[in-house]
């Protein structure tokens, strides 16, 4: 019976996916031109403009001279920004590393348990998004309040009940900053993948279930079985997403070890890095180095999500 | 559905259009609006007066002060002056910060046009000025000097009074330490790193050498690696057992805090910080002494080193320069500088005038006296990365222990040698 | 019926459910507790309960940062932008999802670029652009510009919605003579609408929030939106923390509504798509 239901699920997705219609041109134009329009002008259309300015010498705000890969050579050769600039991308690495072992894991977990529980279930859902819904700024605050050495309650907390040992600087110390910023950034976003995970719950047919159970399937083999395949397109969206959110990781970042990742850059990220070469001490040079380094950003994050994008449709398909 | 969609989102954007038909116009009769931007948001109803007292005696131009957070400011300011309904006075940083827009050629020269900056303090034009042209592109409005601030009634409850010598400093702060009070309010947290510097001014200008050193360094024959100046950083190394612990887990309203309700005794900063101080306990007694030179200063004598905070220049592509031209000449008056030192408790750069507090009026006393460069943002700040930034990230990991006072210094050096050439 | 738990695994699964609930709202409470303190006192405790609570700070921030015109303005910026990023999307997504045509991977990726790169990266040449269509101190620039920074998220989610409907669906839709855009409404849209629901309250709540633009765009008071607005507490060296949580308070109380109704969407949507 569960390879009924897998089967059938393969054939749903083959005449889903394989043998697709083709439009005509006039109807494709009207679904695709509006979005089309506004996205080029307002979005495409600078971003590109701002990728040109990285190819160019800057006085302030005026253009100079062309500069062919200056900007880029200053960012791999100019001290600090050779060390700073390394230092942030294996910051980032493990930001998105840490946020898909605890923020996704802990998202999954609470749209399967969340999935058929009873009363309560509506506010529960409501509680683990609302962080989300306070400003990253805001959360950064709040959270460095609490985690304060001196006179924050966690630290008192942990006296009280004993384990005054275990009462660290947390954000004085470059052991403990970076984890505490990626549980925090978890802590406000774990509702995000929750909530996709459990449309994602939602959308698989009981039958599936009711199918693995009378096969005499275990709980565990179900999931690994029945469910975890079906959530595969979930899964994927939910990790290029977080991907491409971590590497442009700035507000709470910036709220809660500041523009220079403190303390000594064991905070550093690229956003911050961008954040300091285009608006804090980028001088008469700021356009220009920071343009490149969004460049380089932008040819990373892209280049690894189309990879990403791919691969998790592959394996859909091949799942399913 | 598709289609509730879309009359909804037409309908809300006719209603957005309808709120974005054109503002005001700007002459009201033959009365000119000028827009005055600064980085100042807490300062609207000080600015409200002090241009209250300009339109009287200019009944034809009325004076909007439009005020920007301050951390985005640069970057508003920058796209403001190059395009429409920008400013036609701002506010401007001084020194390197001011460079994008004079090379990007958006600001007025005052030079003849201005004719009371000649009374101005040079030390203070030099922030004005162009780096490569020299041209004074605005008014100064106010200096900071930097000193200890401390808090009387902590002091007269310790038996301690002001120190004469480094020794007695270290003693006193021994002294407050084992009476359970931080000594140093100071902070190295996140976003509070640009104290360091200020703080390292504070303690150590003395120390390496001071005006002289500055001018050595500038000319090439010495270098941020002089024994001298690495003494100077070792001194906060020294004074960290003094400051509160953790210390780089310390923000700037921790500090402010400690100093406003008692809990540490003095606090090494610029006069900026005195109004916050007060507005956090108005009755809080605070006095401010100069740091006693250390033991094998070259400089012998206490310092207060100082900086010009900013200037009000005039916008090229301003449609009523005149009238601009008009209010910065204006703020170049001892009129303005009074109002500005009185309304803001700030250090008006306007020469002749007089700070009505006591304690301002000391550190003005000092400064006039005393006053040196703070060198790592006057001198080091034109080209990137700015000395300062280096060496606030440097000084930070020092105090967690994981770099030398010496490594300081040579990183310091080797950032500032990516783009300063000596003589220049 | 189905196997349950057995009860002391269902009492840990209560206890970390409820124990988190606790955990992700108390911070929360920090932020409404300041609110109701003067600034003195959040500055020499910041943790500390109000001594006597006042509603002040809500009075300042209501007259003296004219509160009610910046939330209007967000109000009509945040939903236009919302309202149009998403419609546009959703039926920018359908063709790349579902239909089949030459240069249907490339637009895919060509929507999916805009995600990548930093809303601040753009902010010099989305100035000269606004500038040049005379859109500075507008809330219309504003909303086009918000409006198109949701395509690239919208359309990348919304395709992933559509591709998992099973194909029979608009198959057999097309047998009975459908015409395309018939189908693309009365019968995908509708099966993707808790997607819609999820898209939309993710758009909103960055743009509600955004500071950055309104900054650089936006120069008169009465067209302020409420970040724009509260950024006038943050001075250079001191912060008006009361009036700045007050504010902040305010601006997220019309979140939580949102929420609310967003998230009987998604699970109305959750259920039908359970029972069918």
């Amino acid at each position: 019976m569960v390879q009924t239901g897998r089967l059938s699920a393969r054939r749903a997705a083959r005449t889903g996916a394989g043998r697709r219609y083709v439009p005509r041109w006039r109807v494709l134009a009207v679904f695709l031109l509006p979005a089309l329009l506004l996205y080029s002008v307002f979005i495409v259309y600078p971003l590109v403009t701002a990728l040109d300015y990285s190819f160019f010498e800057w006085r302030g705000i005026r253009q100079a001279g062309f500069a062919g890969l200056g900007n880029y050579r200053d960012l791999f050769g100019v001290y600090p920004y050779d060390q700073q600039l390394w230092r942030a991308f294996g910051h980032n690495a493990l930001f998105f590393a840490g946020t898909m072992l605890i923020q996704n894991t802990f998202g999954l977990l609470f749209a399967l348990l969340l999935h058929r529980y009873g009363r309560g279930k509506r506010f529960l859902q409501a509680a683990f998004t609302t962080p989300y819904l306070v400003d990253p700024l805001v959360v950064g605050y709040l959270w460095s309040l609490l985690l304060n050495p001196t006179f924050g309650p966690v630290n008192s907390l942990l006296d009280a009940a004993g384990l005054d040992s275990w009462a660290l600087p947390w954000l004085g110390d470059t052991r403990t900053a970076l984890p505490i910023v990626i549980v925090v950034n978890a802590w406000q976003w774990v509702g995000f993948p929750m909530l996709l995970f459990s449309a994602a719950l939602a959308g698989i047919p009981a039958e599936y279930h009711e199918a693995a159970r009378v096969d005499g399937a275990s709980a565990r083999q179900a999931f690994r079985r029945v469910t975890l395949p079906l959530l595969t397109p979930a899964i994927g969206v939910v990790s290029v997403l977080t991907f491409i959110g971590n590497f442009n990781a700035f507000g709470l970042v910036y709220a809660m070890a500041g523009s220079t990742g403190s303390p000594a850059g064991s905070t550093d990220v690229l956003g911050l890095l961008f954040y300091r070469v285009a608006f804090v001490e980028g001088g008469t040079e700021a356009i220009g180095r920071s343009s490149a380094l969004a460049v380089l950003m932008f040819v990373f994050i892209f280049g690894v999500s189309l990879l990403a994008g791919s691969y998790f449709r592959r394996r859909e398909r091949r799942l399913l | 559905m598709i289609k509730r969609w879309i009359a909804g989102a037409i309908g809300v954007l006719a209603v957005a259009l309808a709120a974005c038909a054109p503002g005001g116009g700007e002459a009201d009769g033959d009365k000119v609006t000028l827009s005055l931007w600064s980085w100042r948001v807490e300062d609207v109803k000080a600015y409200e007066k002090i241009l209250a007292t300009f339109e009287k005696s200019h009944p034809k131009i009325h004076v909007e002060f439009k005020p920007f957070q301050a951390t985005e400011y640069n970057t508003i300011l920058a796209t403001g002056l190059s395009g429409s309904a920008g400013p036609d006075v701002a506010q401007l940083r001084a020194y390197g910060g001011l460079q994008p827009l004079v090379e990007a050629g958006r600001l007025v020269p005052l030079d003849g046009r201005v004719e009371a900056l000649s009374g101005f303090d040079a030390k203070l034009l030099e922030g004005a000025k162009g780096h490569k042209d020299g041209k004074i592109y605005g008014v100064p409005f106010a200096y900071q000097t930097l000193q200890v601030l401390y808090n009387k009634k902590l002091f007269g409850d310790n038996g301690i009074r002001p120190p004469a010598t480094w020794d007695d400093m270290i003693a006193a702060a021994g002294r407050l330490k084992a009476a359970g009070i931080t000594p140093f309010a100071v902070a190295a947290g996140p976003d509070a790193t640009w104290t360091l510097p200020i703080v390292h001014e504070i303690f150590g200008n003395a120390r390496y050498g001071s005006a002289r050193f500055r001018d050595a360094l500038l000319s090439g024959a010495k270098k941020f690696t002089d024994p001298d100046f690495t003494a100077s950083i070792t001194l906060l190394k020294d004074l960290e057992p003094y400051f509160p612990k953790n210390v780089v887990a310390v923000k700037i309203p921790d500090v402010q805090a400690l100093f406003a309700t008692g809990k540490a005794a003095m606090y090494p900063t610029g006069s900026f910080d005195l109004a916050p101080v007060l507005a956090a306990n108005p009755s809080l007694e605070v006095g401010a002494f100069q740091v006693p030179p250390p033991p094998g200063s070259p400089v012998t004598t206490p310092v207060t080193p100082g900086w010009a905070d900013g200037s009000f220049g005039v916008n090229a592509g301003s449609a009523h320069q005149a009238e601009a031209l008009e209010l910065v000449r204006w703020m170049a008056t001892p009129e303005f500088g009074q109002l500005y030192a009185s309304e803001l408790k700030q250090l008006s750069a306007v020469p002749g005038v007089t700070p009505s507090d006591p304690l301002l009026a000391e550190m003005a006393k000092n400064y006039a006296a005393n006053g040196a460069p703070y060198t790592l943002l006057v001198d080091f700040r034109y080209g990137q990365p700015n000395g300062d930034a280096v060496f606030r990230d440097e000084v930070q990991k020092m105090l967690i222990g994981q770099t030398e006072p010496k490594a300081v210094a040579e990183s310091l050096q080797k950032g500032v040698e990516q783009w300063f050439k000596p003589g220049d | 019926m189905t196997a349950r738990h057995r009860a002391p695994g269902r009492v840990a699964v209560h206890l970390l459910l409820w124990g988190y609930a606790v955990v992700a709202l108390l911070p929360l409470v920090v932020m409404v507790l300041n609110s109701l303190r003067p600034t003195s006192e959040i500055f020499t405790a910041p943790l500390g309960l109000p001594a006597s609570p006042t509603l002040r700070s809500y009075g300042r921030v209501w007259t003296e940062a004219s509160f009610g015109a910046y939330l209007l303005n967000s109000l009509v910026v945040t939903c236009g932008a919302v309202l149009l990023g998403t419609a546009v999307s959703a039926l920018a997504a359908y063709p790349l999802a579902r239909y089949d045509f030459a240069g249907n991977r490339v637009l895919g990726a060509y929507f999916l670029a805009g995600l990548m790169l930093p809303i601040r990266l753009g902010l010099v040449p989305i100035f000269y652009l606004m500038d040049s269509m005379g859109l500075i101190d507008s809330l219309l620039g504003l909303t086009l510009l918000y409006a198109a920074s949701g395509v690239p998220f919208c359309v990348f989610v919304l395709s992933a919605f559509y591709r998992s409907l099973p194909g029979e669906l608009d198959e057999a839709a097309r047998l009975d003579g459908a015409g395309e855009f018939r189908i693309f409404g009365q019968i995908m849209l509708p099966l993707v609408r808790p997607a819609l629901a999820s898209v939309m309250l993710f758009q909103f709540v960055p743009l509600w929030h955004e500071f950055l633009y309104p900054l650089v765009l936006l120069r008169s008071d009465e067209r302020f939106t409420i970040p724009r607005g509260l950024s006038q507490f943050f001075g250079e060296y001191t912060t008006d923390w009361s009036a700045l949580f007050a504010g902040l308070v305010l601006a997220t109380a019309p979140l939580f509504v949102l929420f609310v109704l967003a998230t009987r969407q998604i699970i109305a949507g959750m259920t039908a798509g359970m029972s069918k």
